[in-house]
């Protein structure tokens, strides 16, 4: 519960930066993925279960505020968290490298599915131009910030993991 | 060990496979439900209005500041020279303002003369402050800081720089969203200022990285729309009151059906430096569907004539709130 609660507040703390702080740092009009950074590295470190709560979640939030209506981000963070969740079995913390490669290959399937959920059904064909534009630098852009956000993730939990079982100790 | 936290897990051990298919279901019948109706809008609104706006206000507040430091230094010596220029700016337009105020007089005179009143100079408008942008790259919304508890509602238009920026979409206590004109989903009825032309404006993702959307439908056979035509909303748009400035036709070329044109429109609004904007709190007026039906009826001559007056009598004193509710449909 206590883990939940620790990505909830992670969760928020992401949404907020990206919403507000990282929209003054845009670069070529770009923001990185924040939200998609927490979803992934809870799926690896934790498990599907908890990837795919914690990608409902933010895909919820961004749902309610910038989606036409809820429920179609939130399907999309809740697969990106579930199938990282795969990656779980062979992960080790001190791996780094490899999170970044799932976060970097989910942030691009991520971009892909939104091009051709909301932009190839209404016929915008060029997707040369929003692979080159949107999709690519936003992977570029999000696993360069994930270089900096995915130790500060895994170190929350791992302090969250020592609190769990420090209490859990003290019921011995 | 500690049968309390054994307990607590094996209370949520639902395999991920069903939960993940539980949430998906949920999800699409959420997405069902907000795509036709309303009901969960406010409620959600509400909720992510109490536990996140108040933080955003506070980021951005902060992230303003900062960034405006930065600027300070970067941007001193550009200031100073700009200072200058200005100085001599001001005084010519000091010059010019007075010659405009008396033509201003003149304007009034000639308006109460006509009784153009309701011009968009003289619509509500209050001011608002940017507090979050969309999280994406593929949408061009953001979020400002004032909702239903000061007044706004959806549909309501949004200004900046003299020029249109959107609409209200989604409306909270203390927030709402602008869905602005070049996002990519969107469209406004326009129409040229010169010949009044209607046409369509629709923003583009694609194009917009060049700093133009694009407009179409634009039926001119004789030619006499050109480039840097100004385009306002037209008066047929359903959303958007009539007269306010989009933009200024950058290209404009014949379409392979040689009856309309279509090209881009360079937007009067800087997009990428909006800070506060204004919101008109006068909402465009739109015809009911029962006062429709009447309007028909009365074509028929004579046999109910008596009575669809009493009815479309009491139907405009009921239509600010029908009109309301029609427009909160549409937007869904």
């Amino acid at each position: 519960m206590r883990k939940f609660l620790a990505t909830f507040l992670m969760i928020l703390v992401c949404y907020l930066l990206q919403t507000t702080v990282f929209s003054y740092f845009r670069f070529g009009d770009i923001v990185p993925n924040c939200l998609l950074i927490i979803t992934v590295s809870s799926g690896i470190m934790r498990g599907d279960r908890h990837g795919l709560l914690a990608g409902f979640v933010c895909g919820l939030l961004v749902d309610i505020f910038f989606g036409n209506f809820i429920g179609f981000y939130a399907i999309l963070y809740m697969y990106a968290g579930f199938l990282s969740g795969i990656f779980h079995k062979i992960y080790f913390p001190e791996n780094m490298l490899f999170s970044l490669g799932v976060i970097t290959g989910v942030d691009f399937c991520y971009g892909f599915l939104v091009y051709v959920l909301s932009f190839l059904l209404r016929s915008r064909f060029a997707f040369g131009y929003y692979l080159l534009h949107i999709i690519v630098p936003e992977v570029i852009y999000t696993s360069i910030v994930a270089v900096f956000l995915y130790p500060v993730i895994l170190k929350v939990n791992m302090k969250v993991d020592d609190i769990i079982q420090g209490s859990a100790k003290k019921f011995v | 060990m500690s049968s309390v936290i054994r307990r607590e897990r094996e209370k949520f051990t639902i395999p991920g496979k069903y939960l993940l298919f539980i949430l998906t279901t949920l999800s699409i019948v959420l997405a069902v439900i907000t795509i036709n109706t309303n009901i969960f809008s406010g409620v959600s609104n509400t909720i992510v209005g109490v536990i996140v706006v108040p933080f955003q206000k506070g980021a951005t507040v902060a992230g303003t500041f900062l960034t405006h430091q930065a600027e300070k230094f970067t941007t001193m010596d550009k200031l100073r020279e700009e200072n200058h220029k200005l100085k001599k700016q001001v005084a010519d337009l000091m010059e010019a303002n007075t010659q405009l105020a008396q033509d201003q007089y003149e304007i009034q005179e000639l308006r109460k003369l006509y009784s153009l009143d309701a011009k968009y100079s003289s619509y509500k408008k209050v001011g608002a402050r940017v507090i979050a942008k969309d999280s994406g790259n593929w949408y061009h919304s953001f979020i400002i800081n004032k909702g239903t508890e000061d007044g706004l509602a959806v549909n309501m238009n949004i200004i900046a720089d003299g020029g249109l920026v959107g609409r209200i979409s989604s409306i909270g206590k203390n927030w709402s969203k602008i869905t602005t004109i070049i996002a990519d989903n969107s469209a406004v009825s326009g129409k040229v200022l010169t010949t009044s032309d209607n046409l369509i404006v629709s923003g583009s993702l694609e194009n917009y990285s060049k700093g133009v959307i694009n407009f179409s439908k634009l039926k001119d056979d004789s030619d006499r729309v050109s480039v840097s035509d100004k385009i306002v909303t037209s008066n047929i748009s359903d959303k958007y009151l009539p007269g306010i400035l989009i933009g200024y036709i950058t290209t404009i070329e014949s379409d392979s059906n040689n009856l309309t044109k279509s090209g881009t429109v360079t937007p009067a609004v800087d997009f990428e430096h909006l800070d506060e904007v204004l919101v008109i709190t006068t909402l465009k007026q739109t015809v009911n569907e029962d006062k429709e039906v009447l309007e028909t009826d009365s074509i028929i001559p004579d046999t109910n004539k008596k009575k669809s007056s009493e009815n479309s009598n009491e139907n405009s004193s009921e239509e600010s709130s029908g009109s309301d509710e029609a427009e909160n449909r549409q937007n869904n």
